[in-house]
C-alpha cells in the first residue's frame, strides 16, 4: 500500500527527464558475506526445503561469487518461561564443493531434514554459520500466510501501451496485523501490510513493464512476512528498484537479521556498538508460500 | 526564571528612550504610484541635513518625529523619480507622497546616494530585496517568470535542482522557510512538482527574503522568511496585462470600485494541459492554475480594509488509474488602522490551508490529507521619534492536520475507509521589536519574541514502553519501530505537551563613513512544524506535523557578521556577510523510514542536530545600461543524530550508534560552492538583453560501495551518508526582450521575450541511479537529467 503511493511521485520526474548511462567509478569496500536463507514453505509437502546459499559480495559491476563455510547448521527451540520444551537441529552440508549452496546433509547418520509438522509447533529457528573464522548467527519464527483466491489478466495499463495488468484477489486474516510478500517473478516483489483492509477481501493490480506471448504461463505466489523482514524487503525492493530524481529517499544499506558474533562473548562485549563496520548481508527467514498462476491471453 | 532577567535591562532601556522625546513633530502618510494609487513599500524618506531618514512600511505608511526646524526631505525609490520637498516642522501634519515611475530613459540615471547610505546605516543584514521587474527579466525555462527560480541567483540560496520544489537558504531545508503571501503562510511554493512557483509575477508587489537578522516580528520557521505582498488594485483606473507562454498564460485585471478609494484585483493563470505527455497517447492530464484576487476599501484617512484571496490548484492525471489534485488556498482580512500620525496598527484574520487528494483505482482508493490554520494577527508600529521606533505585537495560530483520509473509491473495492489521527495545535507569539538609533554611526534592531506552543489532545496517542517509540537493536545496529502498548484517546481540550520559547534578536550596524558599515546580528528562532520528507526535495505527498510528546521543536542560533561597500556613488555595491547556524532537536529518520500513511510518525523520527555556515559575497551594478550581480557563496550544511544516551535495563547499558553512527554527514542541501551570475543590457529602446549563469558544487548523494543478490533482486548497498556528490550543476540561460516601437504610438503596450535555457546543454544529473538493466542483465549506473536546451518565446502585454 505505501509503496504504492509512492508511485505519483515516480513517473512525474519519468516525463520530463532524459536517461543515458555513464561510468560512474565507484568507491570499493571489502567484500562481505550474503546469506540467501529465505525458505519457503508449501506445507502440504512433508519436509521443509531447507536451503541456504552462500555468496560474497561484490563491486556494483561485477557478479557475487559463491562461497563456501566451514559449518552450517540450524537448530530450532520451543522455549516456555526460559525453559526450553522441545528441540532439534539440521546440519546443513554443501551440494557439491565450491556451490556456496547447503541443503540438510545426506550423508548424516540420521535424517537432518525438518518434517512440515514441525512448523505447527511454536519454534525459534536459530541458522548457525562459521565461515573464514567468523561466527554469524540469525533467527526466525515461522509466518504463515493466506491463500490466493484469483489471479486474472486485466486490460488497463498505467504509464504505457506495453504494460500487462494482472489482478491479484486475497482475503486477509482478520483481527491480526498481517504482512505479505509477493513474489511476480522476474525479480518483481511487493509488500503490503493490511492496515487498511484488515480482514476484507481485497483486490489490486499489479503491471509488469512488459507484454507477454498469448500462452505465456505466470507464476504468482504470496509469502507470509513479520514486520521485520517486511520493512527488509520493503527497502530491498526500493534500494533495487528504479526510484528517480529528487523524489528519491536516502539510501542506505539494507542490514538483515544475520549477524556477526564472533567477539560477543557476553562478558565484556555486550552488543555490536563498537564495530558497526562488522556485518553481513542477507536474511534467514522460514515462511509458508501459496501459489497461483494465470494464462496470458 | 533568570532568562526572562536577562532582557530586562532592554525594556529599561526602551522606557528610559521613550521619555527623552519632547518638542517635537510628526508628519506621517502614505507613499504612492501616482498612475494606480498602489502603496509603495520600502521608499526612502531621507533628510539629509540630519542624515536620518525613514522607510515606508508593507502598506505604504510612514511617519517622521524631528524637532522643530524646516527640513529638505527627499524622497527615493528605485524605479522612480526622486521627490525633493522643503518641510516645516511645527506641527503633526498628514503629507501624502506620489511617485512616478521612470520614463524609460536610457541615459546614465543620477542617483540619490542617500537610498545606498541608509541601507549602509541600516541593521537590517541578510536580507535581500528582488524588484518584480528583475524577476520578469531573469530568463528561466519555459519563459515563465518565477519569483523562487529568481531567489536561487543571490548568495546563499540554492534548490535541489531542476524539478526540485522549494528552496533552501544557507543550508536549510526548504520546511525551514516561512512563506508569506499577503502575511499568510503558503505551504507548498510550487507547482507541478517543482517546475513552477506559485507566485504569478504579475499581482506580485514586493518580494523580500530574510536570511538571517529575522526580526522578532517573524517567527515559526528557522531558515528564512519571504515575504510576498501583492499588488492592492489600481483605485485611479482600469487596466489589464497579461501574458502568453509556451507553457501557461496569465491575465491580470484591476481597477477602481469606488475612484481613489476602492480598488479589486483579480489574476488568473493557466497552464495548458497535455503539454508534459507528448510521448504517451493515452488519456493523461497534468495542468496547474492560480488565482490572486484583491479587494481594498479606505474607509478614511485613518481605516484601511484589504481582503485577498489565492487559490492554486494542480491537476495531474492518467487516464482512469490515477488522479491526484493538491494546491493552496488563502483568504485574508486586513485592517489597517491609524491610532495616531505616530501609531500604526494592523489587524489580519487569516485563514490557510494546503491540501492534497489522490485517487488510485487500480488498488481502489481515495486518499487526502492536509493542513489548515486560522492565524489571528495584530502587529501595531510605534514611530516615537526619527530614531526610535518601536514594533509590537501578538500572534495566534490554530492548526487542524490531517495526516492523511483513506476511502474506498468503489463498493466493491476491498479498502476500509480509514482517518489517520488528526491533530491539533496552537501556536501563540507575542513580540516586541525596536529599530533604535544610538548615534550617527551606531544603530541597533533589538527584539524579543516570546512563543508558546501547545499540542491538544486527539482521538488516539500511542503509548510505549518506556515513552520509547524508537527502539534500537544492539546486535544488528538497526533502530526500528516499537510496538505500542496501548493507545489514549484524549479530549480536545487537553494538553498533550507544550512549550514555551523566548527568542532573543539582536542586530547592529556600524557606519564607518557613509559608503561602509559593518554590521552583526545574532537570532534566536523556533520551529514547531515539521515536514515529514526524507527526499532530497519536498514533495507535495509530504505532510507537516507538529511538535509534540515525541517530536521536540526545532531551535535555531545563528549569528552573523558582515561588511557592506557602496562604491562610484552607489553605481556599485558590495555586501559580504559570514553565518554560522546551530539548529537543535532537527529531525532525521531512521533507515528505511516509512513516511507515507504511517500513523505512527515517531516511530521512525530521532531528534538530531544540524549546522551550517558560510560566506557569501554579492557584488551588484545598480545603475546604468547594464545592470546585474555576481554571487558566490562557500559553505558546508550538516547534520548528525547521535545515539541517546544510554539507559541502564535489566543492570544492561542499551547503548546505541546513533543514525550514521552518530556521524555528521552532509545534508542535501549542501553545495560548497556555489556561484550565480546575472546581468542585464539596455541596447536601445527596442532590445534588452539578460543572461544568467549558475554554478554549483554538486548535491551530496550515495554511490554503492557494493552489490549482493537476494532472491533474484540486485541490491546495492552503501557506506556512510551522502559521502559522495554528483557531477557538479552548471548552466547558462540568455533571453531577450523586444520591445515594438509600435507602442509608442497606441495604448496596448507589448513586449516579446525570446529565452534560451541551458544554451549550452548541459545534461546536469538530478540524480544517479544504480539498477540492473532487465534487458542485458547487466548492472549499470543511470544519470537522469531533466531539461536539456529549452528555448522559448513568451508575449507580453498590457492595457
Amino acid at each position: 500500500m505505501k509503496r504504492l503511493l509512492v508511485f505519483s511521485l515516480i513517473f512525474t520526474s519519468l516525463l520530463l527527464s532524459c536517461e543515458d548511462v555513464i561510468d560512474v567509478d565507484l568507491p570499493d569496500q571489502d567484500t562481505r558475506l550474503v546469506v540467501n536463507g529465505l525458505i519457503r514453505v508449501d506445507e502440504t509437502e512433508p519436509y521443509v526445503p531447507v536451503e541456504i546459499s552462500l555468496t560474497l559480495s561484490s563491486n556494483f559491476f561485477e557478479e557475487n561469487v559463491p562461497t563456501s563455510a566451514e559449518s552450517v547448521l540450524i537448530t530450532y527451540e520451543e522455549i516456555e518461561d526460559n525453559v526450553v520444551i522441545n528441540q532439534g537441529s539440521s546440519t546443513l552440508a554443501e551440494t557439491s564443493p565450491g556451490s556456496g549452496v547447503y541443503i540438510p546433509d545426506p550423508n548424516f547418520s540420521s535424517d537432518q531434514r525438518i518434517p512440515t509438522t514441525t512448523l505447527d509447533r511454536d519454534y525459534v529457528y536459530t541458522l548457525f554459520i562459521r565461515h573464514q573464522g567468523r561466527l554469524y548467527l540469525a533467527q526466525t519464527k515461522y509466518v504463515r500466510t493466506v491463500p490466493i483466491n484469483s489471479v486474472r489478466q486485466g486490460t488497463g495499463t498505467l504509464f504505457g501501451d506495453n504494460e500487462t495488468e494482472i489482478i491479484v484477489n486475497f482475503t486477509d486474516q482478520p483481527n491480526v496485523d498481517n504482512f505479505y510478500l509477493f513474489d511476480f517473478g522476474f525479480g518483481e516483489y511487493l509488500v503490503t501490510e493490511d492496515e487498511f483492509y484488515q480482514g476484507q477481501e481485497f483486490e489490486f493490480s499489479f503491471f509488469y513493464e512488459d507484454s507477454f506471448e498469448t500462452g505465456t504461463v505466470l507464476d504468482i505466489s504470496v509469502m507470509g512476512s513479520d514486520q521485520t523482514f517486511y520493512n527488509y524487503m520493503d527497502q530491498l525492493i526500493e534500494q533495487s528498484g528504479d526510484i528517480q530524481g529528487p523524489f528519491q529517499t536516502p539510501v542506505t544499506t539494507v542490514r538483515g537479521n544475520v549477524f556477526d558474533v564472533t567477539d560477543l562473548d557476553n562478558i565484556d562485549v555486550l552488543d555490536n556498538v563498537d564495530q558497526p563496520e562488522v556485518f553481513p548481508l542477507g536474511y534467514f527467514a522460514l515462511v509458508q508460500e501459496e501459489k497461483a498462476q494465470v494464462t496470458i491471453n | 526564571m533568570h532568562s526572562i532577567n536577562r532582557f530586562l535591562p532592554i525594556f529599561f532601556f526602551l522606557i528610559s528612550v521613550l521619555g527623552i522625546a519632547q518638542n517635537r513633530y510628526t508628519i506621517s502618510g502614505t507613499v504612492t504610484e501616482a498612475s494606480s494609487n498602489e502603496t509603495l513599500i520600502g521608499v526612502t524618506i531621507a533628510i539629509p541635513s540630519l542624515r536620518t531618514g525613514v522607510t515606508t512600511n508593507e502598506y505604504g505608511f510612514y511617519s517622521l518625529t524631528l524637532p522643530q526646524g524646516t527640513y529638505e526631505l527627499q524622497i527615493t525609490y528605485l524605479g522612480f523619480e526622486d521627490i525633493v520637498e522643503t518641510v516645516t516642522f511645527d506641527q503633526n501634519r498628514k503629507m501624502n507622497f506620489r511617485m512616478t515611475e521612470k520614463a524609460q530613459i536610457l541615459e546614465e540615471v543620477v542617483v540619490t546616494e542617500n537610498v545606498e547610505k541608509l541601507n549602509i546605516s541600516k541593521p537590517q543584514m541578510s536580507v535581500n530585496t528582488l524588484a518584480v521587474q528583475t524577476i520578469k527579466n531573469i530568463p528561466v525555462v519555459l519563459g515563465e517568470a518565477d519569483i523562487i527560480k529568481s531567489l536561487l541567483l543571490l548568495p546563499g540560496v540554492s534548490n535541489a535542482g531542476e524539478g526540485a520544489s522549494g528552496f533552501n537558504v544557507r543550508g536549510g531545508a526548504a520546511d525551514q522557510n516561512l512563506i508569506l503571501l499577503d502575511e499568510a503562510t503558503i505551504f507548498n511554493s510550487s507547482h507541478l512538482f517543482g517546475f513552477f512557483s506559485v507566485f504569478n509575477p504579475d499581482a506580485i508587489k514586493d518580494v523580500k527574503l530574510f536570511k538571517g537578522a529575522i526580526p522578532s516580528r517573524y517567527g515559526g520557521r528557522v531558515s528564512s522568511v519571504l515575504e510576498i505582498f501583492q499588488k492592492e488594485g489600481n483605485s485611479k483606473e482600469f487596466k489589464m496585462n497579461g501574458g502568453i507562454g509556451v507553457v501557461a498564460s496569465r491575465l491580470l485585471a484591476e481597477g477602481p470600485i469606488v475612484k481613489d478609494k476602492s480598488a479589486f484585483l483579480i489574476g488568473g493563470r493557466a497552464s495548458y494541459a497535455h503539454l508534459f505527455l507528448p510521448l504517451f497517447d493515452v488519456d493523461n492530464t497534468a495542468y496547474f492554475y492560480d488565482l490572486n484576487t484583491k479587494l481594498n476599501y479606505r474607509l478614511n484617512a485613518n481605516n484601511n480594509l484589504f481582503l485577498s484571496g489565492y487559490f492554486g490548484r494542480d491537476v495531474f492525471a492518467i487516464s482512469d488509474n490515477f488522479e491526484n489534485i493538491y494546491g493552496n488556498s488563502v483568504l485574508n482580512l486586513r485592517w489597517n488602522h491609524l491610532f495616531s500620525d505616530k501609531l500604526f496598527s494592523n489587524l489580519s484574520l487569516i485563514y490557510s490551508d494546503f491540501y492534497y487528494g489522490l485517487e488510485l483505482d487500480f488498488v481502489g482508493f481515495k486518499w487526502n490529507s492536509g493542513i489548515r490554520n486560522f492565524n489571528l494577527k495584530y502587529d501595531l508600529k510605534h514611530y516615537l521619534s526619527d530614531t526610535f521606533q518601536v514594533n509590537y505585537g501578538i500572534n495566534n495560530i490554530y492548526y487542524t492536520f490531517n495526516p492523511g483520509k483513506i476511502v474506498p473509491n468503489s463498493p466493491d473495492s476491498g479498502i476500509l475507509e480509514e482517518q489517520l489521527t488528526k491533530k491539533y495545535a496552537d501556536e501563540f507569539a507575542a513580540y516586541v521589536d525596536v529599530e533604535h538609533s544610538l548615534s550617527a554611526a551606531l544603530s541597533l534592531q533589538y527584539g524579543l519574541r516570546l512563543s508558546h506552543f501547545i499540542r491538544f489532545g486527539q482521538d488516539e496517542l500511542n503509548v510505549y514502553e518506556n515513552d520509547n517509540p524508537v527502539i534500537f537493536d544492539p546486535f544488528l545496529l538497526v533502530y526500528q519501530e516499537a510496538t505500542p502498548i496501548g493507545t489514549v484517546s484524549s479530549k480536545r481540550g487537553e494538553q498533550l505537551a507544550s512549550f514555551t520559547n523566548l527568542e532573543p534578536r539582536i542586530a547592529l550596524a556600524y557606519t564607518l563613513n557613509p559608503e561602509q558599515s559593518v554590521k552583526a546580528s545574532y537570532t534566536r528562532i523556533t520551529q514547531y512544524l515539521h515536514l515529514l520528507s526524507n527526499t532530497s526535495s519536498p514533495t507535495p505527498l509530504d505532510v507537516w506535523t507538529p511538535s509534540g510528546p515525541f517530536v521536540k521543536p526545532q531551535i535555531l542560533d545563528q549569528y552573523a557578521l558582515g561588511y557592506f561597500r557602496t562604491l562610484s556613488e552607489g553605481e556599485f555595491s558590495l555586501e559580504t556577510e559570514v553565518f554560522y547556524k546551530d539548529i537543535q532537536n532537527r529531525i532525521d529518520y531512521i533507515d528505511g523510514a516509512n513516511l507515507i500513511a504511517n500513523n505512527a510518525i515517531e516511530q521512525v523520527i530521532l531528534n538530531g542536530q544540524a549546522r551550517a555556515y558560510g560566506l557569501e559575497l554579492l557584488v551588484r551594478k545598480n545603475e546604468g545600461r547594464f545592470k546585474g550581480w555576481v554571487a558566490y557563496t562557500l559553505s558546508r550544511s550538516e547534520q548528525r543524530t547521535p545515539g541517546r544516551t544510554p539507559s541502564f535495563d535489566n543492570g544492561r547499558s542499551n547503548r546505541e550508534t546513533g543514525i550514521n553512527f552518530s556521524n555528521w554527514y552532509s545534508t542535501p542541501y549542501d553545495k560548497t560552492h556555489d556561484v550565480s551570475l546575472y546581468g542585464s543590457y539596455d541596447l536601445n529602446k527596442k532590445w534588452r538583453f539578460n543572461t544568467n549563469f549558475v554554478y554549483q558544487t554538486g548535491q551530496p548523494t550515495n554511490y554503492p560501495v557494493g552489490q549482493f543478490q537476494f532472491e533474484g533482486l540486485t541490491v546495492p548497498f552503501y557506506g556512510l551518508r551522502n559521502e559522495e556528490r554528483l557531477p557538479d550543476y552548471h548552466r547558462l540561460d540568455i533571453s531577450a526582450t523586444l520591445t515594438p516601437k509600435k507602442n509608442d504610438k497606441r495604448k496596448l503596450q507589448a513586449e516579446w521575450v525570446f529565452s534560451i535555457y541551458n544554451v549550452y546543454s548541459r545534461m546536469n544529473a538530478a540524480s544517479i541511479n544504480f539498477r540492473r538493466n532487465q534487458d542485458t542483465g547487466v548492472n549499470e549506473a543511470v544519470r537522469t537529467s531533466i531539461f536539456g536546451i529549452v528555448p522559448a518565446v513568451t508575449y507580453n502585454f498590457k492595457f
